[in-house]
C-alpha cells in the first residue's frame, strides 16, 4: 500500500463551526491518505466528524465553518487556500462528491438529463449537444438506469430515491474524477436499494478504476465495498486499519464496542445486546482526555487526562489507545492478552 | 498527574455518561443569544425602547401641551438665523410674517417686539426695544434682515438653535416636539393594539382553519382569499368612513381587516406542525384537543406568529399615518405623525423641517420594528441551528 | 380470558386518496394477532405500508375496512372520544426522536402527559414522583427532567419517547422504527431497554423496522410486509432460517454482512428494481413485478396467505401451488 501514489492526502485537518453555545471544534487534526484505485471507509456516529471531513475536503463548509488548520493535498496539489474559482475546476474533474439525500440534491425544474449534462458542460465548453447526450446517455448505462434515451427526458420527481441516487452517481461520474466522495450515499434508502446501490459501486470503481472515500455510520455497509477503514470518533481517527483487520483485530475499544453492538444474524436472542452506554461527546466541551475514554470499558486515569498519540500497531494499522502504550499494564487489557495468545 | 497511579483502572459513573455538558437554555433563551448577536436586531430593539420612552415619558419633561397654540410664535424653525441686538447678549429673530422676535444668548425667545412705523419707500419697518430705542427691519431685499446701530443691513446672521421650541413650531404655533411625542404615541399604541387584536384572530383564524384541515379549512381560506384580493387600503378606508372619527375607529378599521396574512402564515404553521410526530404522539397518548392546540400547535408556531406581529405593526403604523395624511384619521387638534405631515404639506417650501421631521419619526419606527423582525425571523430560523 | 391476544388484526385496509380521484392502497387485508407479552416485528421497505398500518392499529388514522380488537373488544370502529379508555393500554414510540418531543416543552412535561391527559394523578408531588420514578428507570435523572428536549442526544431523546410511552404501564406497545434514526452503538441500548422492560412489565409489542437483523433479535414473530400486503409470517428464526417467499429472501440477502471475508465475495445483490406505486399495484401478486420466478399465474391471481407448515404463513403461488 505504502508503494502505491496517493490521490488525496490529509495531514492535521482541523475544523470548527461557530454556534451558539461556542464553538464546535467538529474535526480536531486528522491525517490520512487515500491511494490510487482505493477505497477507504470513513466510520462513525453522528457528531464524529466524518461529514465535515468530507466537505472540507471538497471545501464546501458551509455557514461559520472553516478549515482552522492542516493541508489538504489532492495529487499533490494543496487544496486549502484555493480561491473558489480554482476549486470549482477542481471539483468535478479531479474531486466529485454525492450526498446523503438524492431526494433534496437534483434541481426539480430541470430533466435529469440536462443535469448531468451541465456537469459536462461546466468542464468542457465546446461540447455538442449531441456529443453531450451521448455521453449522458453513456453514464445512464453505466450507472445501470434502464431505459436510458427514455430515461433522459425525465424530471427528478419521476425518479424513485434509489434512481436519484444513480443519477446523482451519473453526475459524480460525469468528468471521470480521481476521487470520488460518498457522504452517506445509502443511508436514506431501503436495504435492498442500499445493496443494489453497492453492488453498482463496486462494479464501477474496479470498471473506472477511481479512489473512493465512502462515509458511512454502518460497518456493514464498509465491509462491503472497502479495503480500509477509519474509525472516527469526537473528531479524531481512533483507528485506522485494513477492512480484514478491523473486524478480526480491532485495537480501540470503540470499534470493538461498534462490532459488538450489530446483532448479527446469528446472534443468541437470549442474550442481551452489548451497547456501547452513554452518549457521544458534546464537541462545544470535547473532554480533555481521550474523547471515548467516559463510554469506554478500559478507561484508565491517564485516559481522562491526556489523549492518547497515534500509536502503530502493525503496518497500516494505527489506533489512539493509552492501553497499546508499552507501559501499559497488562491485566485486563484485551490487546495485550490477545499479543500473548497468539505468541 | 502522579506517574504511580496513572494506570489505575476508573469506573465510569452511569449518571457522569449521561450528564449533559451544555449550558441549559430555553427556546427562547437560544433565540435571544441569536437574537442580541445581530447588530440591526439590537439597534432595532433600542429603538424600539427608545422611541417608546420618546413617546410615553417624553410628555411628562415638555411645558407644552399638544394643541398649546401661540400664534404669534408660529413656523419658528429649530435652527434660527439671528441677528445682534442694541444690547449685548440679545439678538433678533425675524419671521416669515415679518415679525421680530426678541432672542436671548442660549437661544430662548423673550417676546415679540412691537411694530412702531413702516417706512415703504426705504423698505425698513421699525420696532420698539425699550423706551425711546428702536430697531429696524430691512426688507428691501431677500433676505429680510435687521440693521446694526447706524442703520446698516447686517448681511451675516448668526445660526442659533432655538432653546424654547427645540424641534421649532408648526403654523399654529404648537411646539413640534411636544407633538411628535404625542403623534409618536398614537401611533405606537394603534398599531400595538392593531397587531394584538389581528394576532388573536388570525391565531384563531388560522389555527381552526389548519388544525380542522378538509373542507373547513377550505372554506375558510376562500373567506381569507376573498378579502385579499380587494386591496386592504380599500376596506380601512371604507370601514373608517362609516365609523365616527377618533382613535378607536381607525383601531376597529385596521384590525378587522390585517388579520388575514396572520391567519394565512397560522394555518401553514398548523398544516405541517400536526402531521409531525410529536402531535401524534399527543393524539395517541388521549391528550384532548386543547391541549394539542396550546400545548403543542401554538407554541410551536409562535416564532413565525411573532415575525409576522412585529411586521404588521410598521405596516399599521404606516397606514394609520397614510389615513391622517389623507384626513380621514386621527381628528384635530390631537397629533399624529400622519396629521402632522399634512399640516405641513401648506408650508412644504418655506418650512420644510415640520415635514422632515414627522416623517424622520416615521422613518425610525419602520426601520426599528423591520429591524427587530428580521432579527427575529434569523434568530427563529431553524437552519441556523446546531 | 388470559388466552386472548393482546391484538387481533383482521383484515385491516387503509387506502389514502391522492389526487386525481387515486387510491394510494397504504394497508391492504392485513391479518395478524400478538399474544400477551409476545412481540410481532413487521419488516418491509419504505412504502410498503407497516408505519401506515401501526398508525391505523393506534388509531391516528381511521381505517377503511377490517377490525382492530385490543384485548378482544374491537376500537376500530370507536370516535376518538370512546377511545379514550383504550389509550391508556396501547401507546406508541416513534421513529424520530427529534421530532417526536416538543421542542417547547420539558422533558418532565413530555413525560408526565400522558398523566395529565388521563387525570392519573391528583397532586403535583405525586406526578412528578411518577416521572422520575420512570425517568429513572429509561436512565436519566431529576437533573434531566427540567431540561428542553433539544439539549439531549438522540439516544437520550429516545428513552424519554419510551418513558413517555410506558408511564400509563400499558399492555401494548407499537415501537414505529424506534431505532433506526438512532447510531449503532445507541441501537443496541434502546432495544436492550425495551427487552427489559417487556420482561419486567409483560408488555406485548408490535415492533415496525426495516433492519432485519434488529427484528430477528427482538421479536418472536416476524411479518413480511410488502405493497401493502402481509406477503409472509411465521416464527423469527424460521424466517430467517427458512424464508420462502422470494421477496423475504432477497430482502435477507440484501442486509449487508458486517463480515468483510463474506461481504466481497457477494456479487449480485438480492433484489432488483424498485417498489412499485401504491397508487396502482401490480395485478396478481403484487411482487411479479420483481420476482424472479414470477409466472402467469402470479400476474393475474392475488396469492392468500397460507400456512406453509408449522404455522409458517405464506403468500405466494410457486410455494403453496
Amino acid at each position: 500500500m505504502d508503494q502505491k501514489e496517493h490521490i488525496l492526502e490529509v495531514r492535521d485537518l482541523q475544523t470548527s463551526f461557530l454556534t451558539s453555545t461556542g464553538e464546535v471544534k467538529a474535526v480536531r487534526g486528522i491525517s490520512f491518505d487515500i491511494g490510487k484505485g482505493e477505497s477507504v471507509g470513513i466510520v462513525g456516529e453522528s457528531g464524529s466528524g466524518k461529514s465535515v471531513t468530507s466537505l472540507s475536503v471538497m471545501q464546501l463548509l458551509a455557514g461559520t465553518g472553516r478549515i482552522t488548520g492542516g493541508s489538504v493535498k489532492l495529487n499533490g496539489e494543496e487544496l486549502i487556500g484555493k480561491s473558489k474559482k480554482e476549486m470549482r475546476a477542481i471539483r468535478g474533474k479531479q474531486v466529485a462528491m454525492i450526498f446523503q439525500d438524492p431526494m433534496t440534491s437534483l434541481n426539480p425544474l430541470l430533466t435529469v438529463g440536462d443535469q448531468v449534462g451541465e456537469m459536462l458542460w461546466a468542464h468542457d465548453k465546446n461540447i455538442t449537444k449531441e456529443d453531450k447526450k451521448k455521453r449522458v446517455i453513456e453514464l445512464f448505462n453505466l450507472v445501470r438506469i434502464p431505459e436510458p434515451e427514455k430515461r433522459y427526458n425525465c424530471y427528478p420527481h419521476e425518479f424513485s430515491g434509489g434512481m436519484r441516487q444513480r443519477v446523482m452517481i451519473a453526475m459524480a461520474l460525469a468528468c471521470k474524477p480521481d476521487l470520488l466522495i460518498a457522504d452517506e450515499p445509502t443511508t436514506a434508502l431501503d436495504v435492498s436499494i442500499q445493496d443494489q446501490i453497492l453492488k453498482l459501486m463496486r462494479s464501477i470503481q474496479q470498471e473506472m478504476g477511481m479512489s473512493i472515500m465512502f462515509i458511512t455510520h454502518d460497518l456493514g455497509v464498509v465491509a462491503e465495498l472497502c479495503s480500509r477503514v477509519l474509525v472516527m470518533y469526537g473528531g479524531l481517527v481512533m483507528e485506522e486499519a485494513s477492512i480484514f483487520d478491523v473486524f478480526e483485530n480491532p485495537c480501540h475499544p470503540y470499534t470493538m464496542g461498534l462490532i459488538a453492538s450489530i446483532p448479527d444474524i446469528n446472534q443468541d436472542k437470549n442474550k442481551l445486546l452489548q451497547p456501547i452506554p452513554g452518549s457521544p461527546p458534546d464537541m462545544v466541551n470535547p473532554p480533555k482526555g481521550c474523547p471515548f475514554a467516559p463510554r469506554c470499558p478500559y478507561a484508565c486515569r491517564i485516559c481522562l487526562e491526556e489523549l492518547p498519540p497515534v500509536m502503530e500497531v502493525a503496518e497500516g494499522h494505527k489506533s489512539r489507545c493509552w492501553l497499546l502504550d508499552k507501559d501499559a499494564p497488562a491485566k485486563d487489557n484485551p490487546f495485550k492478552q490477545r499479543k500473548e495468545a497468539t505468541t | 498527574m502522579d506517574a504511580s497511579n496513572k494506570w489505575e483502572r476508573v469506573s465510569m459513573d452511569a449518571a457522569d455518561a449521561e450528564r449533559i455538558y451544555r449550558k441549559s437554555r430555553t427556546f427562547f433563551g437560544d433565540v435571544w443569544y441569536r437574537f442580541r448577536h445581530k447588530p440591526t436586531s439590537l439597534l432595532g430593539l433600542i429603538l424600539v425602547v427608545v422611541l417608546l420612552l420618546f413617546s410615553c415619558v417624553g410628555p411628562f419633561f415638555t411645558p407644552y401641551s399638544y394643541s398649546e397654540q401661540n400664534t404669534k410664535l408660529a413656523n419658528i424653525p429649530p435652527v434660527m438665523t439671528v441677528y445682534p441686538g442694541p444690547e449685548e447678549g440679545v439678538y433678533f429673530y425675524v419671521t416669515q410674517a415679518l415679525k421680530v422676535i426678541e432672542v436671548d444668548e442660549n437661544g430662548n425667545l423673550i417676546r415679540q417686539l412691537k411694530k412702531d412705523k413702516d417706512d415703504a419707500k426705504a423698505k425698513r419697518t421699525s420696532f420698539k426695544y425699550a423706551d425711546g430705542v428702536k430697531v429696524y427691519l430691512d426688507y428691501s431685499a431677500q433676505p429680510n434682515v435687521m440693521c446694526d446701530a447706524d442703520g446698516n443691513r447686517i448681511e451675516q446672521g448668526i445660526t442659533k438653535w432655538n432653546n424654547t421650541y427645540l424641534l421649532g413650531t408648526d403654523q399654529l404655533g404648537r411646539d413640534i416636539l411636544t407633538r411628535l411625542m404625542y403623534g409618536t404615541r398614537i401611533s405606537l399604541m394603534v398599531a400595538f393594539i392593531a397587531a394584538l387584536v389581528n394576532m388573536v384572530i388570525g391565531i384563531f383564524y388560522g389555527g381552526i382553519a389548519g388544525y380542522m384541515g378538509g373542507r373547513v379549512d377550505s372554506v375558510m381560506m376562500r373567506i381569507v382569499d376573498i378579502i385579499a384580493t380587494i386591496p386592504l387600503t380599500l376596506y380601512v378606508i371604507l370601514i373608517k368612513m362609516c365609523l365616527s372619527d377618533g382613535m378607536l375607529s381607525i383601531i376597529i378599521a385596521l384590525s378587522s381587516v390585517y388579520w388575514v396574512d396572520m391567519a394565512r402564515v397560522v394555518r401553514g404553521e398548523m398544516l405541517s406542525l400536526k402531521n409531525q410526530e410529536f402531535v401524534l404522539a399527543a393524539r395517541t397518548i388521549g391528550s384532548s384537543t386543547r391541549t394539542i392546540l396550546t400545548k403543542h400547535l401554538i407554541p410551536n408556531a409562535l416564532g413565525p406568529i411573532l415575525v409576522t406581529v412585529t411586521m404588521l405593526i410598521p405596516s399599521a403604523i404606516f397606514m394609520e399615518a397614510f389615513m391622517s395624511f389623507i384626513g380621514i384619521g386621527i381628528s384635530p387638534p390631537m397629533a399624529s405623525l400622519g396629521t402632522m405631515c399634512n399640516d405641513a404639506t401648506e408650508a412644504l417650501r418655506t418650512n420644510p423641517y415640520q415635514l422632515f421631521l414627522p416623517a424622520l419619526v416615521i422613518c425610525v419606527i419602520m426601520f426599528a420594528f423591520n429591524f427587530v423582525g428580521d432579527g427575529l425571523r434569523d434568530a427563529l430560523d431553524p437552519k441556523l441551528k446546531k | 380470558m388470559s388466552d386472548t391476544p393482546v391484538l387481533q388484526v383482521k383484515g385491516l385496509t387503509k387506502h389514502f386518496p391522492a389526487p386525481g380521484k387515486k387510491t394510494v392502497h397504504a394497508v391492504d387485508n392485513v391479518s395478524f394477532s400478538i399474544e400477551k407479552g409476545k412481540t410481532l416485528g413487521l419488516v418491509g421497505e419504505s412504502g410498503c405500508g407497516k408505519s401506515t398500518c401501526a398508525r391505523t392499529v393506534i388509531r391516528v388514522y381511521d381505517p377503511t375496512a377490517g377490525q382492530i380488537l385490543l384485548d378482544g373488544e374491537d376500537i376500530s370502529g370507536l370516535s376518538q372520544k370512546e377511545l379514550l379508555p383504550y389509550r391508556k393500554k396501547m401507546q406508541m414510540i416513534f421513529q424520530d426522536p427529534y421530532a417526536s418531543l416538543n421542542a417547547r416543552m420539558t422533558v418532565h412535561d413530555i413525560v408526565a402527559e400522558p398523566l395529565r391527559a388521563h387525570k392519573v394523578c391528583k397532586t403535583k408531588r405525586e406526578e412528578s414522583e411518577m416521572v422520575n420514578d420512570m425517568l429513572a428507570k429509561v436512565g436519566l435523572n431529576r437533573e434531566h427532567a427540567n431540561r428542553y428536549a433539544h439539549e439531549f442526544s438522540g439516544g437520550q431523546r429516545q428513552r424519554v419517547g419510551i418513558a413517555r410511552a410506558l408511564i400509563l404501564k400499558p399492555e401494548l406497545v407499537i415501537c414505529d422504527e424506534p431505532i433506526s434514526a438512532l447510531d449503532v452503538s445507541i441501537q443496541a441500548q434502546v432495544v436492550n431497554m425495551l427487552r427489559g422492560f417487556q420482561q419486567e412489565l409483560g408488555l406485548t409489542y408490535l415492533f415496525i423496522a426495516h433492519d432485519l437483523s434488529m427484528v430477528r433479535y427482538v421479536s418472536d414473530e416476524v411479518g413480511v410486509m410488502y405493497l401493502g400486503t402481509l406477503v409472509e409470517k411465521c416464527e423469527a428464526d424460521e424466517i430467517y432460517r427458512h424464508p420462502l417467499h422470494p421477496y423475504t429472501k432477497g430482502l435477507l440477502s440484501s442486509i449487508p454482512i458486517p463480515n468483510p471475508r463474506l461481504a466481497q465475495a457477494k456479487e449480485k445483490s438480492g433484489l432488483e428494481g424498485d417498489l412499485p406505486s401504491p397508487i396502482n399495484p401490480p395485478s396478481g401478486c403484487r411482487f411479479h413485478t420483481r420476482c424472479p420466478y414470477a409466472t402467469e399465474k402470479c400476474r393475474t391471481v392475488e396469492p392468500p396467505l397460507v400456512d406453509a407448515g408449522n404455522g409458517h404463513m405464506v403468500a405466494c403461488h410457486a410455494v403453496n401451488g
